[in-house]
Formats: C-alpha cells, structure tokens, sequence
C-alpha cells in the first residue's frame, strides 16, 4: 500500500488524497475526451491551442529538413543526373497520356453540352507539402504546411500523385490539419469507375484500407478495379481515383458484399500533396445530371447508406 | 532554492527531448515501434525522485501531448496519470528491484497503459487495431535499462555541475 513508501505519508493529503486526485484527473480527462469526440466546445479550445503548437512543429521538423538539405547537397551528380533522366522520360510519357486526355476532355465538354449546359469545371491546384511531424496514428490526421495565409479553405479535397488523400478540417495561420480518408468516421462519395456503380468508401482505422458500403451482392465488382470519387457531395470533385479493389467477400444469405480496397494515396507517408482549389461557381450545375439520373440519392458525404447503392451509371 | 530549480531544469530538458522523439518523423516501420518516450521518461523521474512529478503535472503534460499529436484531448493526460499514480504507489519496491525486474514492471505499466488505450479505441467505436499496436511496451521495456542508465549518467553530469 501507499503507507509502504516512507516518503508517502508526508504528503499532507495522505495516501488517500492520491488516489481521491486520481479519481478526479481521471474523471475531467474522460470528460475531456468525450467532449472532444462529441465536438462540444473541446474543438474550439483545441483549435486556439494548437496556435501554441506551430512552433515546436517547426523546431520539430527543422533538424529532418536540415537532414534533408544535407543529404541533397552530397548525393552525387551522377544519381543527380540518373534522377533527372528519368523524371523527364516520365514527364515525357505522361505528356503523352495527357495529350490523349485534352481530346477526351473536349468531346466529354461537347457531350456534356448536347446535356444541356452542363459545365465541367476547372480546377487548379495549390501545392502544399506536409509537415515533417508524426501524430498519434490514431488521430487519422496530417498536417500541411499552407494555412489561412495561403488561402486554404475548410474542407478543400488533397489528393497526392496518387490519389485521394482526405480533406482540410482545420485551417490555421501557416499550417492546416487533414482528415485522412482511413478514418473511421470519414465517407467519401465514390464509384467503381469500370461500372459506375456508386457506393461510398468508409475509412476502417487503418491506413492501408477502407470499405465499400451497401454494395449488392450480386454487384459487377472485380478484384482490382478502380474506384474513383464519384462528384457527390460537393466536397470532392468527381473523377479522382481513390483505391484499389482488394477483397471480395459476397456471403450467402446476406445483400450487401463486404468489399475493401486500399487507397492509392501514401496517407501520411508522402511528402507533397496537392490542394484542389474549388473555383467559386455554384457546384450544382455539375451535380445536376447526376441528380436527374437517381433523384432519390442525396448529394453529401452522410448519404445514407442504404440509398440506392445499386444504380448503374447507363455508359 | 537554486538546485531545486535545476532539478526541476533538468526534467523539464528530459521531458522536451521525449515529445520531441515522440513528434520526430520515422519510415513506417520503426513508427509501428515507437515506444512511449514521454511516458518512459515520466517514469524514470516518478520512481528517482520523491514527487517532483505530481499527478497534476502528469495531467498537464499529457494534455500538452494530446494537442500535440492531434490525439483525443485528454487521452495522453488519464494515462500518464495512471502511470504517475501506479509509480507512486509502488515505489519503494519497483526502486529496489533489480535492473531486469524493474524493466518487467515498466513492461506491466506500458501494456496496463495500452489496454486502456484499447478500451478507449473501442468506445469510441473504431475497428481494434493490428498486432503491431503491441509493439511499443515491447520496445520500450527492451529500451528502458539503457535509458536509466543515460538519464542517472546526464542527472550526475547535472548534479556535479550545479554543486561546482
């Protein structure tokens, strides 16, 4: 017992004020943390906070960039070179693939037109890349290093060379935080590309998967095939590939497959990602064909997963 | 008055060196292993001095974690609390243990540390997470004779220096 400890007793609470402080901490930190997961004031009280936190970030992270520095300053020119030769062989091939990807997006903006007016839109690209820091990797989250100084907005889709990373859910003055598509509470709006079949990608915790929601079981899915976002929801524009199809599993008996992918983005691993910068124009005039399609689908991110998952895209 | 602020001096250095191991980028890897600095750290000082680390300064210092590493508000806090509070309660015998026994004590306090963890992850609804979630009290125990031995060499290096 605490009497044991010599040192104990000359606490003037005595052994039983400890364990009474105990009880109490413990309490306001289950309190803390409940109100953090119901997003009752702890967020905002967070959000000032974390303006505390920059700094050691930056201390954090100075040393891995000097490290970084260093290390590009000795590699030799030949591994220089070698590199060199090969980012332009790639330029080159994938300047070839866009070429062919101009002429598709034209005839899609003239079939699209003959839809009566509506608009593909633009989209640009902000660079952003992350903070060389690693959270608790139950956070689900990153951090970038573009804040509200660069104009980042709450809820702007990242994507990196790959994929689909997450979305911006907090913006500070120079860095911002992003929620990763594995998180468990995050959906992402998203369809087979193959089919068009539509579905929704839950995160499952970790990061090298995420589920498919409400797909039938009879569905025309295949080990392999590309799921892309499908537009809905406004917050992600339509067409970014997601994930890979991993597994199948159509069980007898139930009327959902189960079926996870993994996403092609290096969540939380990469080092540059893009912002995809959402021009100003009111996002229903994309959405709007799709809605005339399924008008019993809502757009948004909490569409309920029992609504119309099987609808196919006519081609 | 002046050694009893180096002595705080000298925690406070230990315990900034571990959030900064804890926030320092790894290939994914050695991320997976990760022990818990912070909480290695704590434990070395809860068991070598007398209540230098109260149980409010434990709660402080987690919170201070939490909002760091972006994790749930008050997740860090209750377990270096418990942490401090099962140090304080078992002091008088974890100090005279020999060096492997006391490594198995710190593994007993990091895996009590994980199970809460874990009942945390499962209220909060979240899919239970890999093997490898087992690692960092593995890790850290394998790490801890080696930090004592660092940190009671650095707070002799202290010492000696603020009785010069």
């Amino acid at each position: 017992m605490v009497t044991a400890s010599p040192g104990s007793g000359s606490r003037f609470s005595g052994p039983g004020g400890h364990t009474a402080r105990l009880m109490l901490y413990g309490l306001v930190a289950v309190v803390l943390m409940a109100m953090d997961q119901r997003g009752h004031y702890v967020p905002k009280i967070r959000y000032a906070a974390e303006y505390l936190a920059e700094p050691v970030y930056h201390v954090v992270e100075w040393p891995v960039r000097a490290a970084g520095n260093l290390f590009t300053q000795f590699s030799s020119r030949r591994s220089l070179r070698h590199e060199n030769d090969q980012l332009k062989e790639l330029l080159l091939s994938q300047g070839g693939a866009l070429q062919r990807l101009d002429a598709l997006a034209a005839e899609n903006k003239r079939l699209r037109s003959l839809f009566e007016g509506a608009q593909s839109q633009e989209f640009e690209y902000q660079f952003a890349e992350l903070l060389q820091v690693d959270l608790d990797p139950f956070s689900h989250k990153v951090l970038i290093n573009r804040g509200f100084l660069d104009d980042v907005n709450r809820g702007q889709a990242v994507i990196d060379g790959d994929g689909v990373m997450g979305q911006v859910e907090e913006v500070h003055l120079h860095f911002s935080t992003v929620r990763l598509i594995s998180d468990p509470n995050h959906a992402l709006p998203v369809q087979i590309n193959r089919t068009g079949l539509r579905t929704i990608a839950f995160g499952s915790g970790e990061t090298g998967n995420l589920s498919l929601t409400s797909v039938p079981r009879e569905a025309d899915v295949r080990d392999g095939d590309l799921i892309v976002t499908s537009g809905l929801g406004d917050r992600f524009p339509g067409g970014y590939p997601v994930a890979r199809v991993t597994v199948i599993d159509r069980e007898e008996g139930k009327t959902f497959a189960q079926i996870e992918a993994s996403p092609l983005a290096a969540l939380g691993r990469g080092r540059e990602v893009l912002l995809i910068v959402t021009p100003p124009a009111e996002p229903e005039l994309e959405l709007a064909p799709e809605l005339e399609q399924e008008p019993e689908s809502e757009p948004g991110p909490e569409v309920d997963p029992e609504g119309e998952p099987g609808v196919t895209e006519p081609e | 008055m002046n050694s009893r602020n180096d002595r705080f001096t000298v925690i406070f250095v230990t315990l900034v060196v571990a959030i900064a191991l804890t926030l320092v980028p790894m290939p994914p890897l050695l991320d997976l292993m990760r022990p818990y600095w912070v909480a290695l750290v704590v434990i070395y000082w809860s068991l070598e001095t007398q209540d230098k680390i109260s149980l409010g300064m434990a709660f402080t210092l987690g919170l201070a974690l939490d909002l760091l590493t972006a994790s749930l508000l008050g997740l860090h806090a209750l377990s270096l609390v418990i942490i401090v509070y099962l140090v304080a309660r078992f002091r008088a015998r974890l100090r005279f243990f020999p060096p492997w026994q006391q490594a198995l004590s710190v593994l007993a306090l990091l895996v009590n540390d994980r199970i809460i963890l874990l009942w945390i992850i499962s209220l909060r609804g979240e899919p239970l997470p890999s093997l490898a979630f087992w690692l960092p009290p593995i890790v850290g125990t394998l790490l801890w004779p080696w930090l004592f031995l660092l940190l009671d060499h650095y707070r002799g290096v202290m010492r000696h220096r603020s009785l010069r």
